[in-house]
């Protein structure tokens, strides 16, 4: 093979030139050591004697992982270095415990493969690592996102529209959208368009938000027009939870809405506003919706309707509770009770508690702790983005994933009622862990301080030439006046 | 205990600990980045040189320090104060965005000329550019 | 910097500070949900009956209890899709208990609960420890000492009457066979569809009958004669008395009656003694009151209770089961415990406020027979896993009190064979004889005051010169000990020695 031809092409392509990445080397070392001591302590309790069982899927997973680093190394973008190994740790992690369980939980035909649970999970990661790493080398400016924001806004709403259409019917909520042979989640989609519209939105009209209010009494709201779009995402997010009966994904939507509001204006009232409208919203669902009364009941005393409607959640504090502090070792809970698993949907909603129960609280926290190190870099890459945009974008990203996994943990720990999000990166589910690769690879995009800068501040858009009028009127009235 | 759970426990504890090692070193590159991202942040992004201030605010031949916005106006309330009558409340903008600076008039009386042109639209601008709000000239400078 | 105004909106980096600071209070928050059921309420949860853990040690097989040749006593077998208790010998029930979800356990099925069901969770490390095993209800077999062919002999040899048989093989301390009669069927009781009813049939009726209790182990008797075994080892064992020691006061008050502090304590069943003073053995073979009261007296309530206290008596004996403390005196006088010297003189020949449990006697015995060694009494041999019948735990027999020196144990041996074999022992004890065979043993009739019949007991061991097993048989009111008790001993014992030669 002839080099010259590929360096010519190289130079005149995109001025490549590799850059190590050390700290992300070592991170990912390190993580990768973690996960294999994980696997032998999986093998060796399951063989009863040490063991490393078949660390095929492991080793793929790893190659993965170098994979990645490879091509960011070679492509030599200056992007963070901590979020891959945190992701990948938290996707290890995933694998080990799929691995774990009763591969029968999920069996699907993948062309002319029957494939359990493990090696689906496999694949779904490797996909999602894919996009997350194409994502993150390619993004190089964001008018795609930017100038777009209510074509995107449109296709959210055409998605769930879509869903009330078409949407398929799974334990009593309507989440699951088949086209074909193809089936997912929308609204883990909805939740990337929901935040690329805001950051939009609030971008542009952040200065009018944050500094005109009315006043009304004591209270100061923001102006009438622009509570608009606030009672839009209210009645979104009443609509998700009455077409979809996702509860879960309603208060994330709402949440990352009031949590990127109070960013762009730092606006205590709309927050309470905001949180009042939830009140009244979840009040309103409580008198209205059968599913979210009983949903309310279980979470108050599961205990009540232990053999019935708070299986699910009586079971969780059970196996929360075999774990303990040390936790009882992968591979030694959840002892197959009459070849069931003990909590239902330990793979899914559950994941969290199945993690407590093996790995114990030490466990637990330091999951926990890998999401708050996510949202510490999700939330400095907004400090440091080159504008209002990005920085919105980048917190909303950040919010998407950080917030989706403390509702589902609060969730499972019976500290709110249980709602039905994923752990990203950790539960089973294609949908999601795509979703998640794509928030984490849009992030590593903004974090590129090499990145092509933000267009300039474009014509003025029609509110902001208006402002623009008046002020300019009152400062020739007030030399008139002089 | 036996040996076999002996070997149990240690792979167990291991894994945790293993994780927590991760979690550390990762916390430890956080604060390092934390403390070189406040030294970046404590130095201004570039200086704006008054070559001229008839109102004698901003004194001339000061050298101000520049952050990533930066607005020029009678009002006190701007980041650069001018006295000056022939310059607006809130008269200019200057931003840095990226990697480059921009000017952007803000529908100002007199308006924000550039190198002695008009700043219709946000323009971009380098260093040694001469800037002109009212009666004050400035020039962008490097940071020092 | 200035509040904001129209057209300049604050800075982001503040509010993504208390975004952090928000989404850390968030976190904590689960920190502490985490600690609270994994710390706080994680002993309540995991033994919680709701939790599958323990449904699944609830519905587990158990190990299977047997007897010391194999036999199956008890054993787990699905009935209907749900496990349930089966007891092939119910015979053995006094014994093996019985165990039920619904009712509970008794007996060995209580004992080992632990071992049976495989979960031995009594301490915080070893549940913890057992939480690593592949299958936490590792279930183990129980095997017993008892031999079912002895304790069906026994049962026979009862035949339905109200008493207890208890028989132990002096040099290990193994319980061969446990009988309490009446008893109950244990199959009936576990079965779901009539296990209430059963037990509340049990609980009613007769109260005197009491089925479900082990008089065995429960029961405590005035011991009448019996007891004084227990006085000659006291008096042998303090030096107060000799295997010569005579009270040369004693024929006369054969006619006379003994009178102490104003009580006359009598006798006057053995006229052919004539005017000889008897000495212990003489005594003992024919079961001389007059002649123990007066040993009492000379042993001293000091003696008397510290060497019973030796034997097992004012003390749950350490069993498999739970062990009724027996009592040489109701203990409330200002004489040690006695009220007064009758109490003492009575006691000395097993009347007072003297109570045993037929175990207790057959302690007795086998202390004696085991040359003055008290072997500590077992019921079980070893565990074993369920699944491969792999060795867990081989129990070893242990001395448990060395009670007398071999040579004064010999003594009362003597003393115990003249009362079957000698001429003049014949007469009371001479029906537990077994045919040439050197039989040692000493009957009992406990009057109960009142007009009830008495107590007959009777304690024994065989063969005298190598003792292999040793017994106490009791027939609640059941007569004459010479007459009822000791026929059943002698049968019993001579049958032991023909299964097991």
């Amino acid at each position: 093979m002839t080099s010259a031809p590929l360096v010519g092409l190289r130079a005149a392509a995109l001025e490549i030139r590799p850059r190590r990445r050390d700290r992300e080397t070592l991170l990912l070392l390190a993580a990768a050591v973690a996960l294999l001591v994980g696997w032998i302590s999986l093998s060796t309790t399951e063989a009863g004697r040490l063991a490393v069982g078949d660390p095929a899927p492991l080793l793929a997973y790893l190659a993965a992982l170098g994979l990645c680093h490879l091509a960011f190394v070679v492509t030599g973008r200056r992007t963070d270095q901590v979020l891959l190994p945190v992701v990948g740790l938290l996707g290890g992690i995933s694998l080990l415990f799929m691995n774990r369980l009763p591969q029968d939980l999920v069996q699907q035909q993948v062309g002319p493969l029957e494939l359990t649970l493990g090696p689906l999970q496999l694949l779904w990661l490797l996909l999602s690592l894919a996009v997350l790493t194409v994502l993150a080398i390619v993004v190089r400016n964001d008018s795609w996102l930017r100038s777009y924001k209510y074509s995107w806004a449109v296709a959210g709403v055409l998605l769930l529209l879509l869903v009330f259409a078409l949407g398929e019917e799974v334990n009593g909520a309507r989440l699951s959208l088949r086209l074909g042979p193809l089936a997912g989640q929308p609204s883990e989609l909805l939740k990337i368009i929901l935040v690329v519209f805001l950051a939009g939105y609030l971008a542009e009209y952040r200065p009018l938000l944050a500094g005109m209010s009315l006043r009304l009494g004591v209270l100061r709201l923001p102006p009438l027009p622009y509570l608009l779009p606030m009672l839009a995402m209210w009645g979104v997010a009443l609509a998700v939870v009455v077409v979809q009966r996702d509860l879960g994904a309603a208060l994330l939507f709402f949440g990352v809405f009031l949590a990127l509001l109070y960013l762009a204006t730092q606006r205590a009232s709309f927050v309470a506003l905001g949180v009042a409208l939830a009140v009244v919203g979840a009040v309103l669902l409580y008198l209205l919706q059968a599913h979210v009364r009983t949903r309310f009941q279980i979470w108050v005393d599961p205990f009540a309707t232990a053999q019935g409607s708070g299986y699910q959640v009586v079971q969780a504090l059970y196996a929360f509770g075999r774990g303990g502090i040390l936790g009882t070792g992968l591979g030694a809970g959840l002892p197959a009770v009459s070849g069931g698993v003990p909590v239902p949907a330990v793979h899914t909603d559950f994941v969290f508690t199945g993690l407590a129960e093996e790995l114990g609280t030490t466990g637990a926290l330091a999951i926990l702790g890998l999401y708050l190190v996510l949202a510490e870099r999700g939330l400095r890459i907004a400090a440091g983005a080159a504008d209002d945009f990005r920085a919105l974008l980048a917190a909303g990203l950040t919010l998407v994933i950080v917030l989706q996994a403390a509702i589902i943990s609060a969730g499972n720990l019976k500290l709110i009622p249980l709602t039905g999000v994923t752990l990203p990166f950790v539960s089973y589910g294609g949908s999601s862990l795509l979703a998640s690769g794509i928030c984490v690879g849009l992030l590593l995009a903004l974090s590129d301080a090499g990145v092509e800068a933000p267009p300039p501040p474009g014509r003025p858009g029609p509110a902001e030439r208006f402002r623009r009028r008046l002020a300019g009127g009152r400062e020739r009235l007030g030399r008139a006046v002089a | 205990m036996d040996a076999f759970e002996l070997l149990v426990w240690v792979l167990r504890l291991s894994f945790l600990g293993l994780l927590y090692l991760f979690l550390a070193y990762v916390v430890r590159t956080l604060w390092r980045d934390l403390r070189t991202s406040a030294a970046v942040a404590d130095r201004a992004l570039g200086r704006l040189m008054v070559i001229a201030s008839p109102g004698g605010r901003p004194a001339t031949g000061a050298a101000l320090p520049l952050q990533a916005v930066n607005s020029l106006g009678r009002d006190i309330n701007n980041t650069i104060p001018l006295d000056d009558a022939f310059a607006s409340a809130f008269h200019a903008r200057l931003t840095f965005r990226g990697r480059t600076w921009y000017l952007e008039d803000l529908a100002s009386t007199n308006g924000t000329f550039l190198n002695g042109q008009p700043v219709a639209m946000p323009t971009p601008l380098g260093y040694g550019d001469e800037i002109q709000v009212g009666q004050v000239r400035f020039r962008l400078d490097r940071p020092a | 910097m200035s509040g904001p105004r129209v057209g300049s909106a604050p800075p982001l980096p503040r509010g993504l500070l208390r975004l952090a600071i928000v989404v850390i209070a968030a976190y904590s928050a689960l920190a502490l949900g985490l600690g609270y059921w994994q710390g706080i309420r994680a002993q309540a949860l995991t033994e919680d009956p709701g939790n599958p853990i323990v449904a699944a040690v609830r519905d587990a097989p158990r190990g299977r209890i047997l007897d010391a040749r194999g036999t199956v006593l008890a054993q787990s077998v699905t009935r209907g899709g749900v496990q349930v208790r089966s007891y092939p010998q119910p015979l053995a029930a006094p014994v093996v208990g019985y165990w039920s979800p619904t009712l509970g356990a008794a007996g060995l099925e209580r004992t080992y609960d632990a071992q049976l069901s495989g979960f031995v969770g009594i301490t915080p490390v070893d549940r913890l420890l057992r939480k690593f095993r592949p299958d936490p209800t590792a279930a183990q077999d129980v095997v017993t000492s008892l031999d079912v062919r002895l304790q069906a002999d026994a049962a026979r040899l009862l035949g339905g009457r109200r008493g207890a048989i208890v028989a132990i093989e002096p040099s290990t301390g193994r319980v061969l066979a446990m009988v309490s009669s009446p008893s109950y069927d244990p199959n009936k009781l576990v079965d779901p569809a009539t296990g209430a009813a059963y037990l509340a049939s049990l609980s009613a009726g007769d109260a005197s009958a009491s089925p479900l209790l082990n008089r065995a182990t429960q029961g405590r008797y005035t011991p009448g004669s019996v007891f004084k075994i227990v006085t000659a080892i006291a008096g042998l064992g303090s030096g107060k008395i000799t295997p010569a020691t005579t009270f040369p006061d004693q024929p006369a008050e054969e006619k006379t009656g003994f009178v102490v502090q104003g009580y006359t304590v009598v006798d006057g069943h053995h006229d052919f003694t004539g005017h000889t003073a008897l000495d212990l053995t003489e005594a003992t073979a024919v079961s001389c009151n007059i002649y123990y009261a007066h040993a009492g007296l000379a042993i001293g309530a000091a003696d008397l209770r510290a060497w019973a206290r030796q034997l097992g008596f004012e003390a749950s004996i350490p069993f498999d089961l739970p062990v009724a403390p027996s009592q040489v005196t109701a203990g409330t006088g200002p004489l040690n415990g006695f009220v007064d010297e009758v109490e003492l003189a009575n006691a000395a020949y097993g009347q007072g406020t003297t109570f045993v449990t037929p175990l207790q006697m057959a302690l007795v015995a086998a202390t004696v027979a085991d040359g003055g060694l008290l072997m500590r009494p077992t019921l079980v041999d070893a565990l074993r896993a369920s699944a491969d019948g792999s060795l867990i735990e081989q129990r070893q027999p242990q001395v448990w009190r060395t009670v007398l020196p071999a040579s004064e144990a010999t003594a009362v041996r003597q003393a115990m064979q003249a009362a079957v074999e000698s001429p003049w022992g014949k007469p009371f004890a001479g029906s537990a004889k077994i045919p040439g065979v050197p039989t040692a043993g000493k009957t009992g009739t406990a009057q109960l005051g009142g007009s009830g019949e008495p107590h007959a007991w009777f304690i024994g061991f065989a063969p005298a010169n190598a003792p292999r097993i040793a017994v106490a048989v009791l027939l609640e009111q059941g007569g004459h000990g010479g007459q009822v008790a000791a026929p059943i001993g002698g049968q019993l014992m001579g049958d032991w020695l023909k299964l097991a030669p």
